[in-house]
């Protein structure tokens, strides 16, 4: 199986994008609302240098993605024979992109807002998107705190469409084909 | 600090003194600091501040004429973990590079009755800029070793306590208490 998507299947570059990014956002909602609600003290600050670190390269990850996509083209969804069904998928999907640039953007706009260092795994400071505001910092988590929301919603309605269908969608996405 | 320290009963001792006026002692700054710390979650940030300069007089005849006045370089502030410092000197917070001293100027001085090398110390102490009147326990040490009288060298010991939201210091609220405890420790030598 190739890198590159076919007319018919998905290379492999296209399904460990999906993937990890699958299990990378999952992952950081779960973990993005427990340390958003945690006690924060000595024992667990450390866990907000590793969401962020996470979704940073989730960020990365996300415009790698796009610019594979015009290198190589993913393939049409299939048609499930119902038009509002259809048109729902292609939404999600599109909100997909939206939200994964909003959520990780909004987290670092509203890190940087602190004041603080924004850290990627304790190594690389990475620039401040926005000066140091209570304003910038309140209305970015806000927009965090929204959008991973939606983006929660969209991963449920996501894969309740990949799994109810049963007419191989879900299995090109696992073997390519 | 490493040292061993002894108490003495300096102001006590003095009441025999030949001393009539208040002897001006030299700060030694790097062998003085300031340790703070503050509740942070189950847990305390602790840290430490240099001090810049001390202006100290003490009268050990008549301790109301002693004055301890101290000033704290916040732009040199440490705590125990990068964002608390970072957090710390920051606008939010001490806002060093606006305000880059803590200053402490002593306007009465107490002596225990039953602790003479202890004194109850109130001045004025100003944070951010706003000045707010604060009472330090105070006691002073002269080092293990030392014979009594000696005066030499001596450490001045300052506890007490402020509230962030009184300064305005007030960042991190939500995560960081609201008073913050102080001890400082001084390492004087008396100038001839
Ligand atoms: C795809 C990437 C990301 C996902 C899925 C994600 C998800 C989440 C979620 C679900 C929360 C909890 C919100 C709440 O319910 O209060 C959260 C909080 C937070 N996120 Fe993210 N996040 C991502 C990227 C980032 C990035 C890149 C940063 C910063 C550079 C960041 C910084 C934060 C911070 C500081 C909080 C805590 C806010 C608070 O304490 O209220 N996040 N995140």
């Amino acid at each position: 199986m190739g890198a590159r998507n076919t007319d018919v299947s998905f290379g492999w570059v296209t399904r460990a994008l999906h993937w990890a990014m699958a299990l990378g956002v999952l992952a950081m909602l779960g973990f993005g609302s427990y340390i958003a609600r945690m006690e924060v003290g000595m024992s667990n600050i450390w866990m907000f240098g590793v969401h962020k670190s996470i979704g940073i390269v989730l960020f990365a990850l996300l415009a790698l993605r796009i610019v594979w996509h015009f290198v190589s083209p993913v393939l049409e969804s299939l048609p499930s024979g119902v038009a509002w069904k259809d048109r729902a998928a292609a939404w999600v999907h599109r909100a997909f992109y939206v939200l994964l640039i909003v959520v990780p953007l909004s987290g670092w706009i509203g890190s940087g807002a602190t004041g603080l260092d924004v850290l990627l795994f304790n190594r690389v400071t990475l620039p401040p998107l926005a000066p140091v505001s209570e304003t910038w910092e309140e209305a970015a988590f806000a927009v965090h705190f929204v959008a991973t929301k939606l983006l929660a919603l969209c991963v449920v309605l996501h894969i309740a469409g990949a799994v109810m269908r049963k007419d191989g969608t879900l299995g090109r996405m696992v073997r390519g084909v | 600090m490493k040292i061993i320290l002894a108490t003495f009963c300096l102001w006590v001792a003095a009441a025999v003194s030949v001393w009539a006026m208040p002897l001006s002692y030299a700060l030694d700054a790097g062998e003085s600091r300031v340790g703070f710390e503050v509740p942070f979650g189950p847990d305390q940030i602790t840290g430490t501040m240099p001090v810049r300069s001390a202006d100290i007089a003490l009268d050990f005849a008549q301790p109301s004429n002693s004055r301890i006045s101290v000033v704290l370089d916040v732009g040199n502030a440490q705590a125990n973990f990068p964002f608390a410092t970072q957090a710390l000197r920051g606008p939010r917070v001490l806002d060093a590079a606006a305000f880059p001293d803590i200053t402490f100027v002593s306007n009465s001085i107490e002596v225990q009755r039953d602790a003479p090398s202890k004194a109850r110390l109130g001045g004025d102490i100003t944070i951010r800029g706003v000045t707010r009147p604060i009472v330090l326990d105070v006691e002073l040490f002269r080092p293990a070793g030392r014979a009594p009288g000696e005066r030499e060298l001596l450490f001045v010991r300052l506890e007490g306590a402020v509230s962030r939201a009184a300064f305005g210091a007030t960042g991190w609220d939500d995560l960081v208490g609201d008073e913050v405890s102080l001890d400082l420790m001084l390492r004087i030598d008396l100038e001839e």
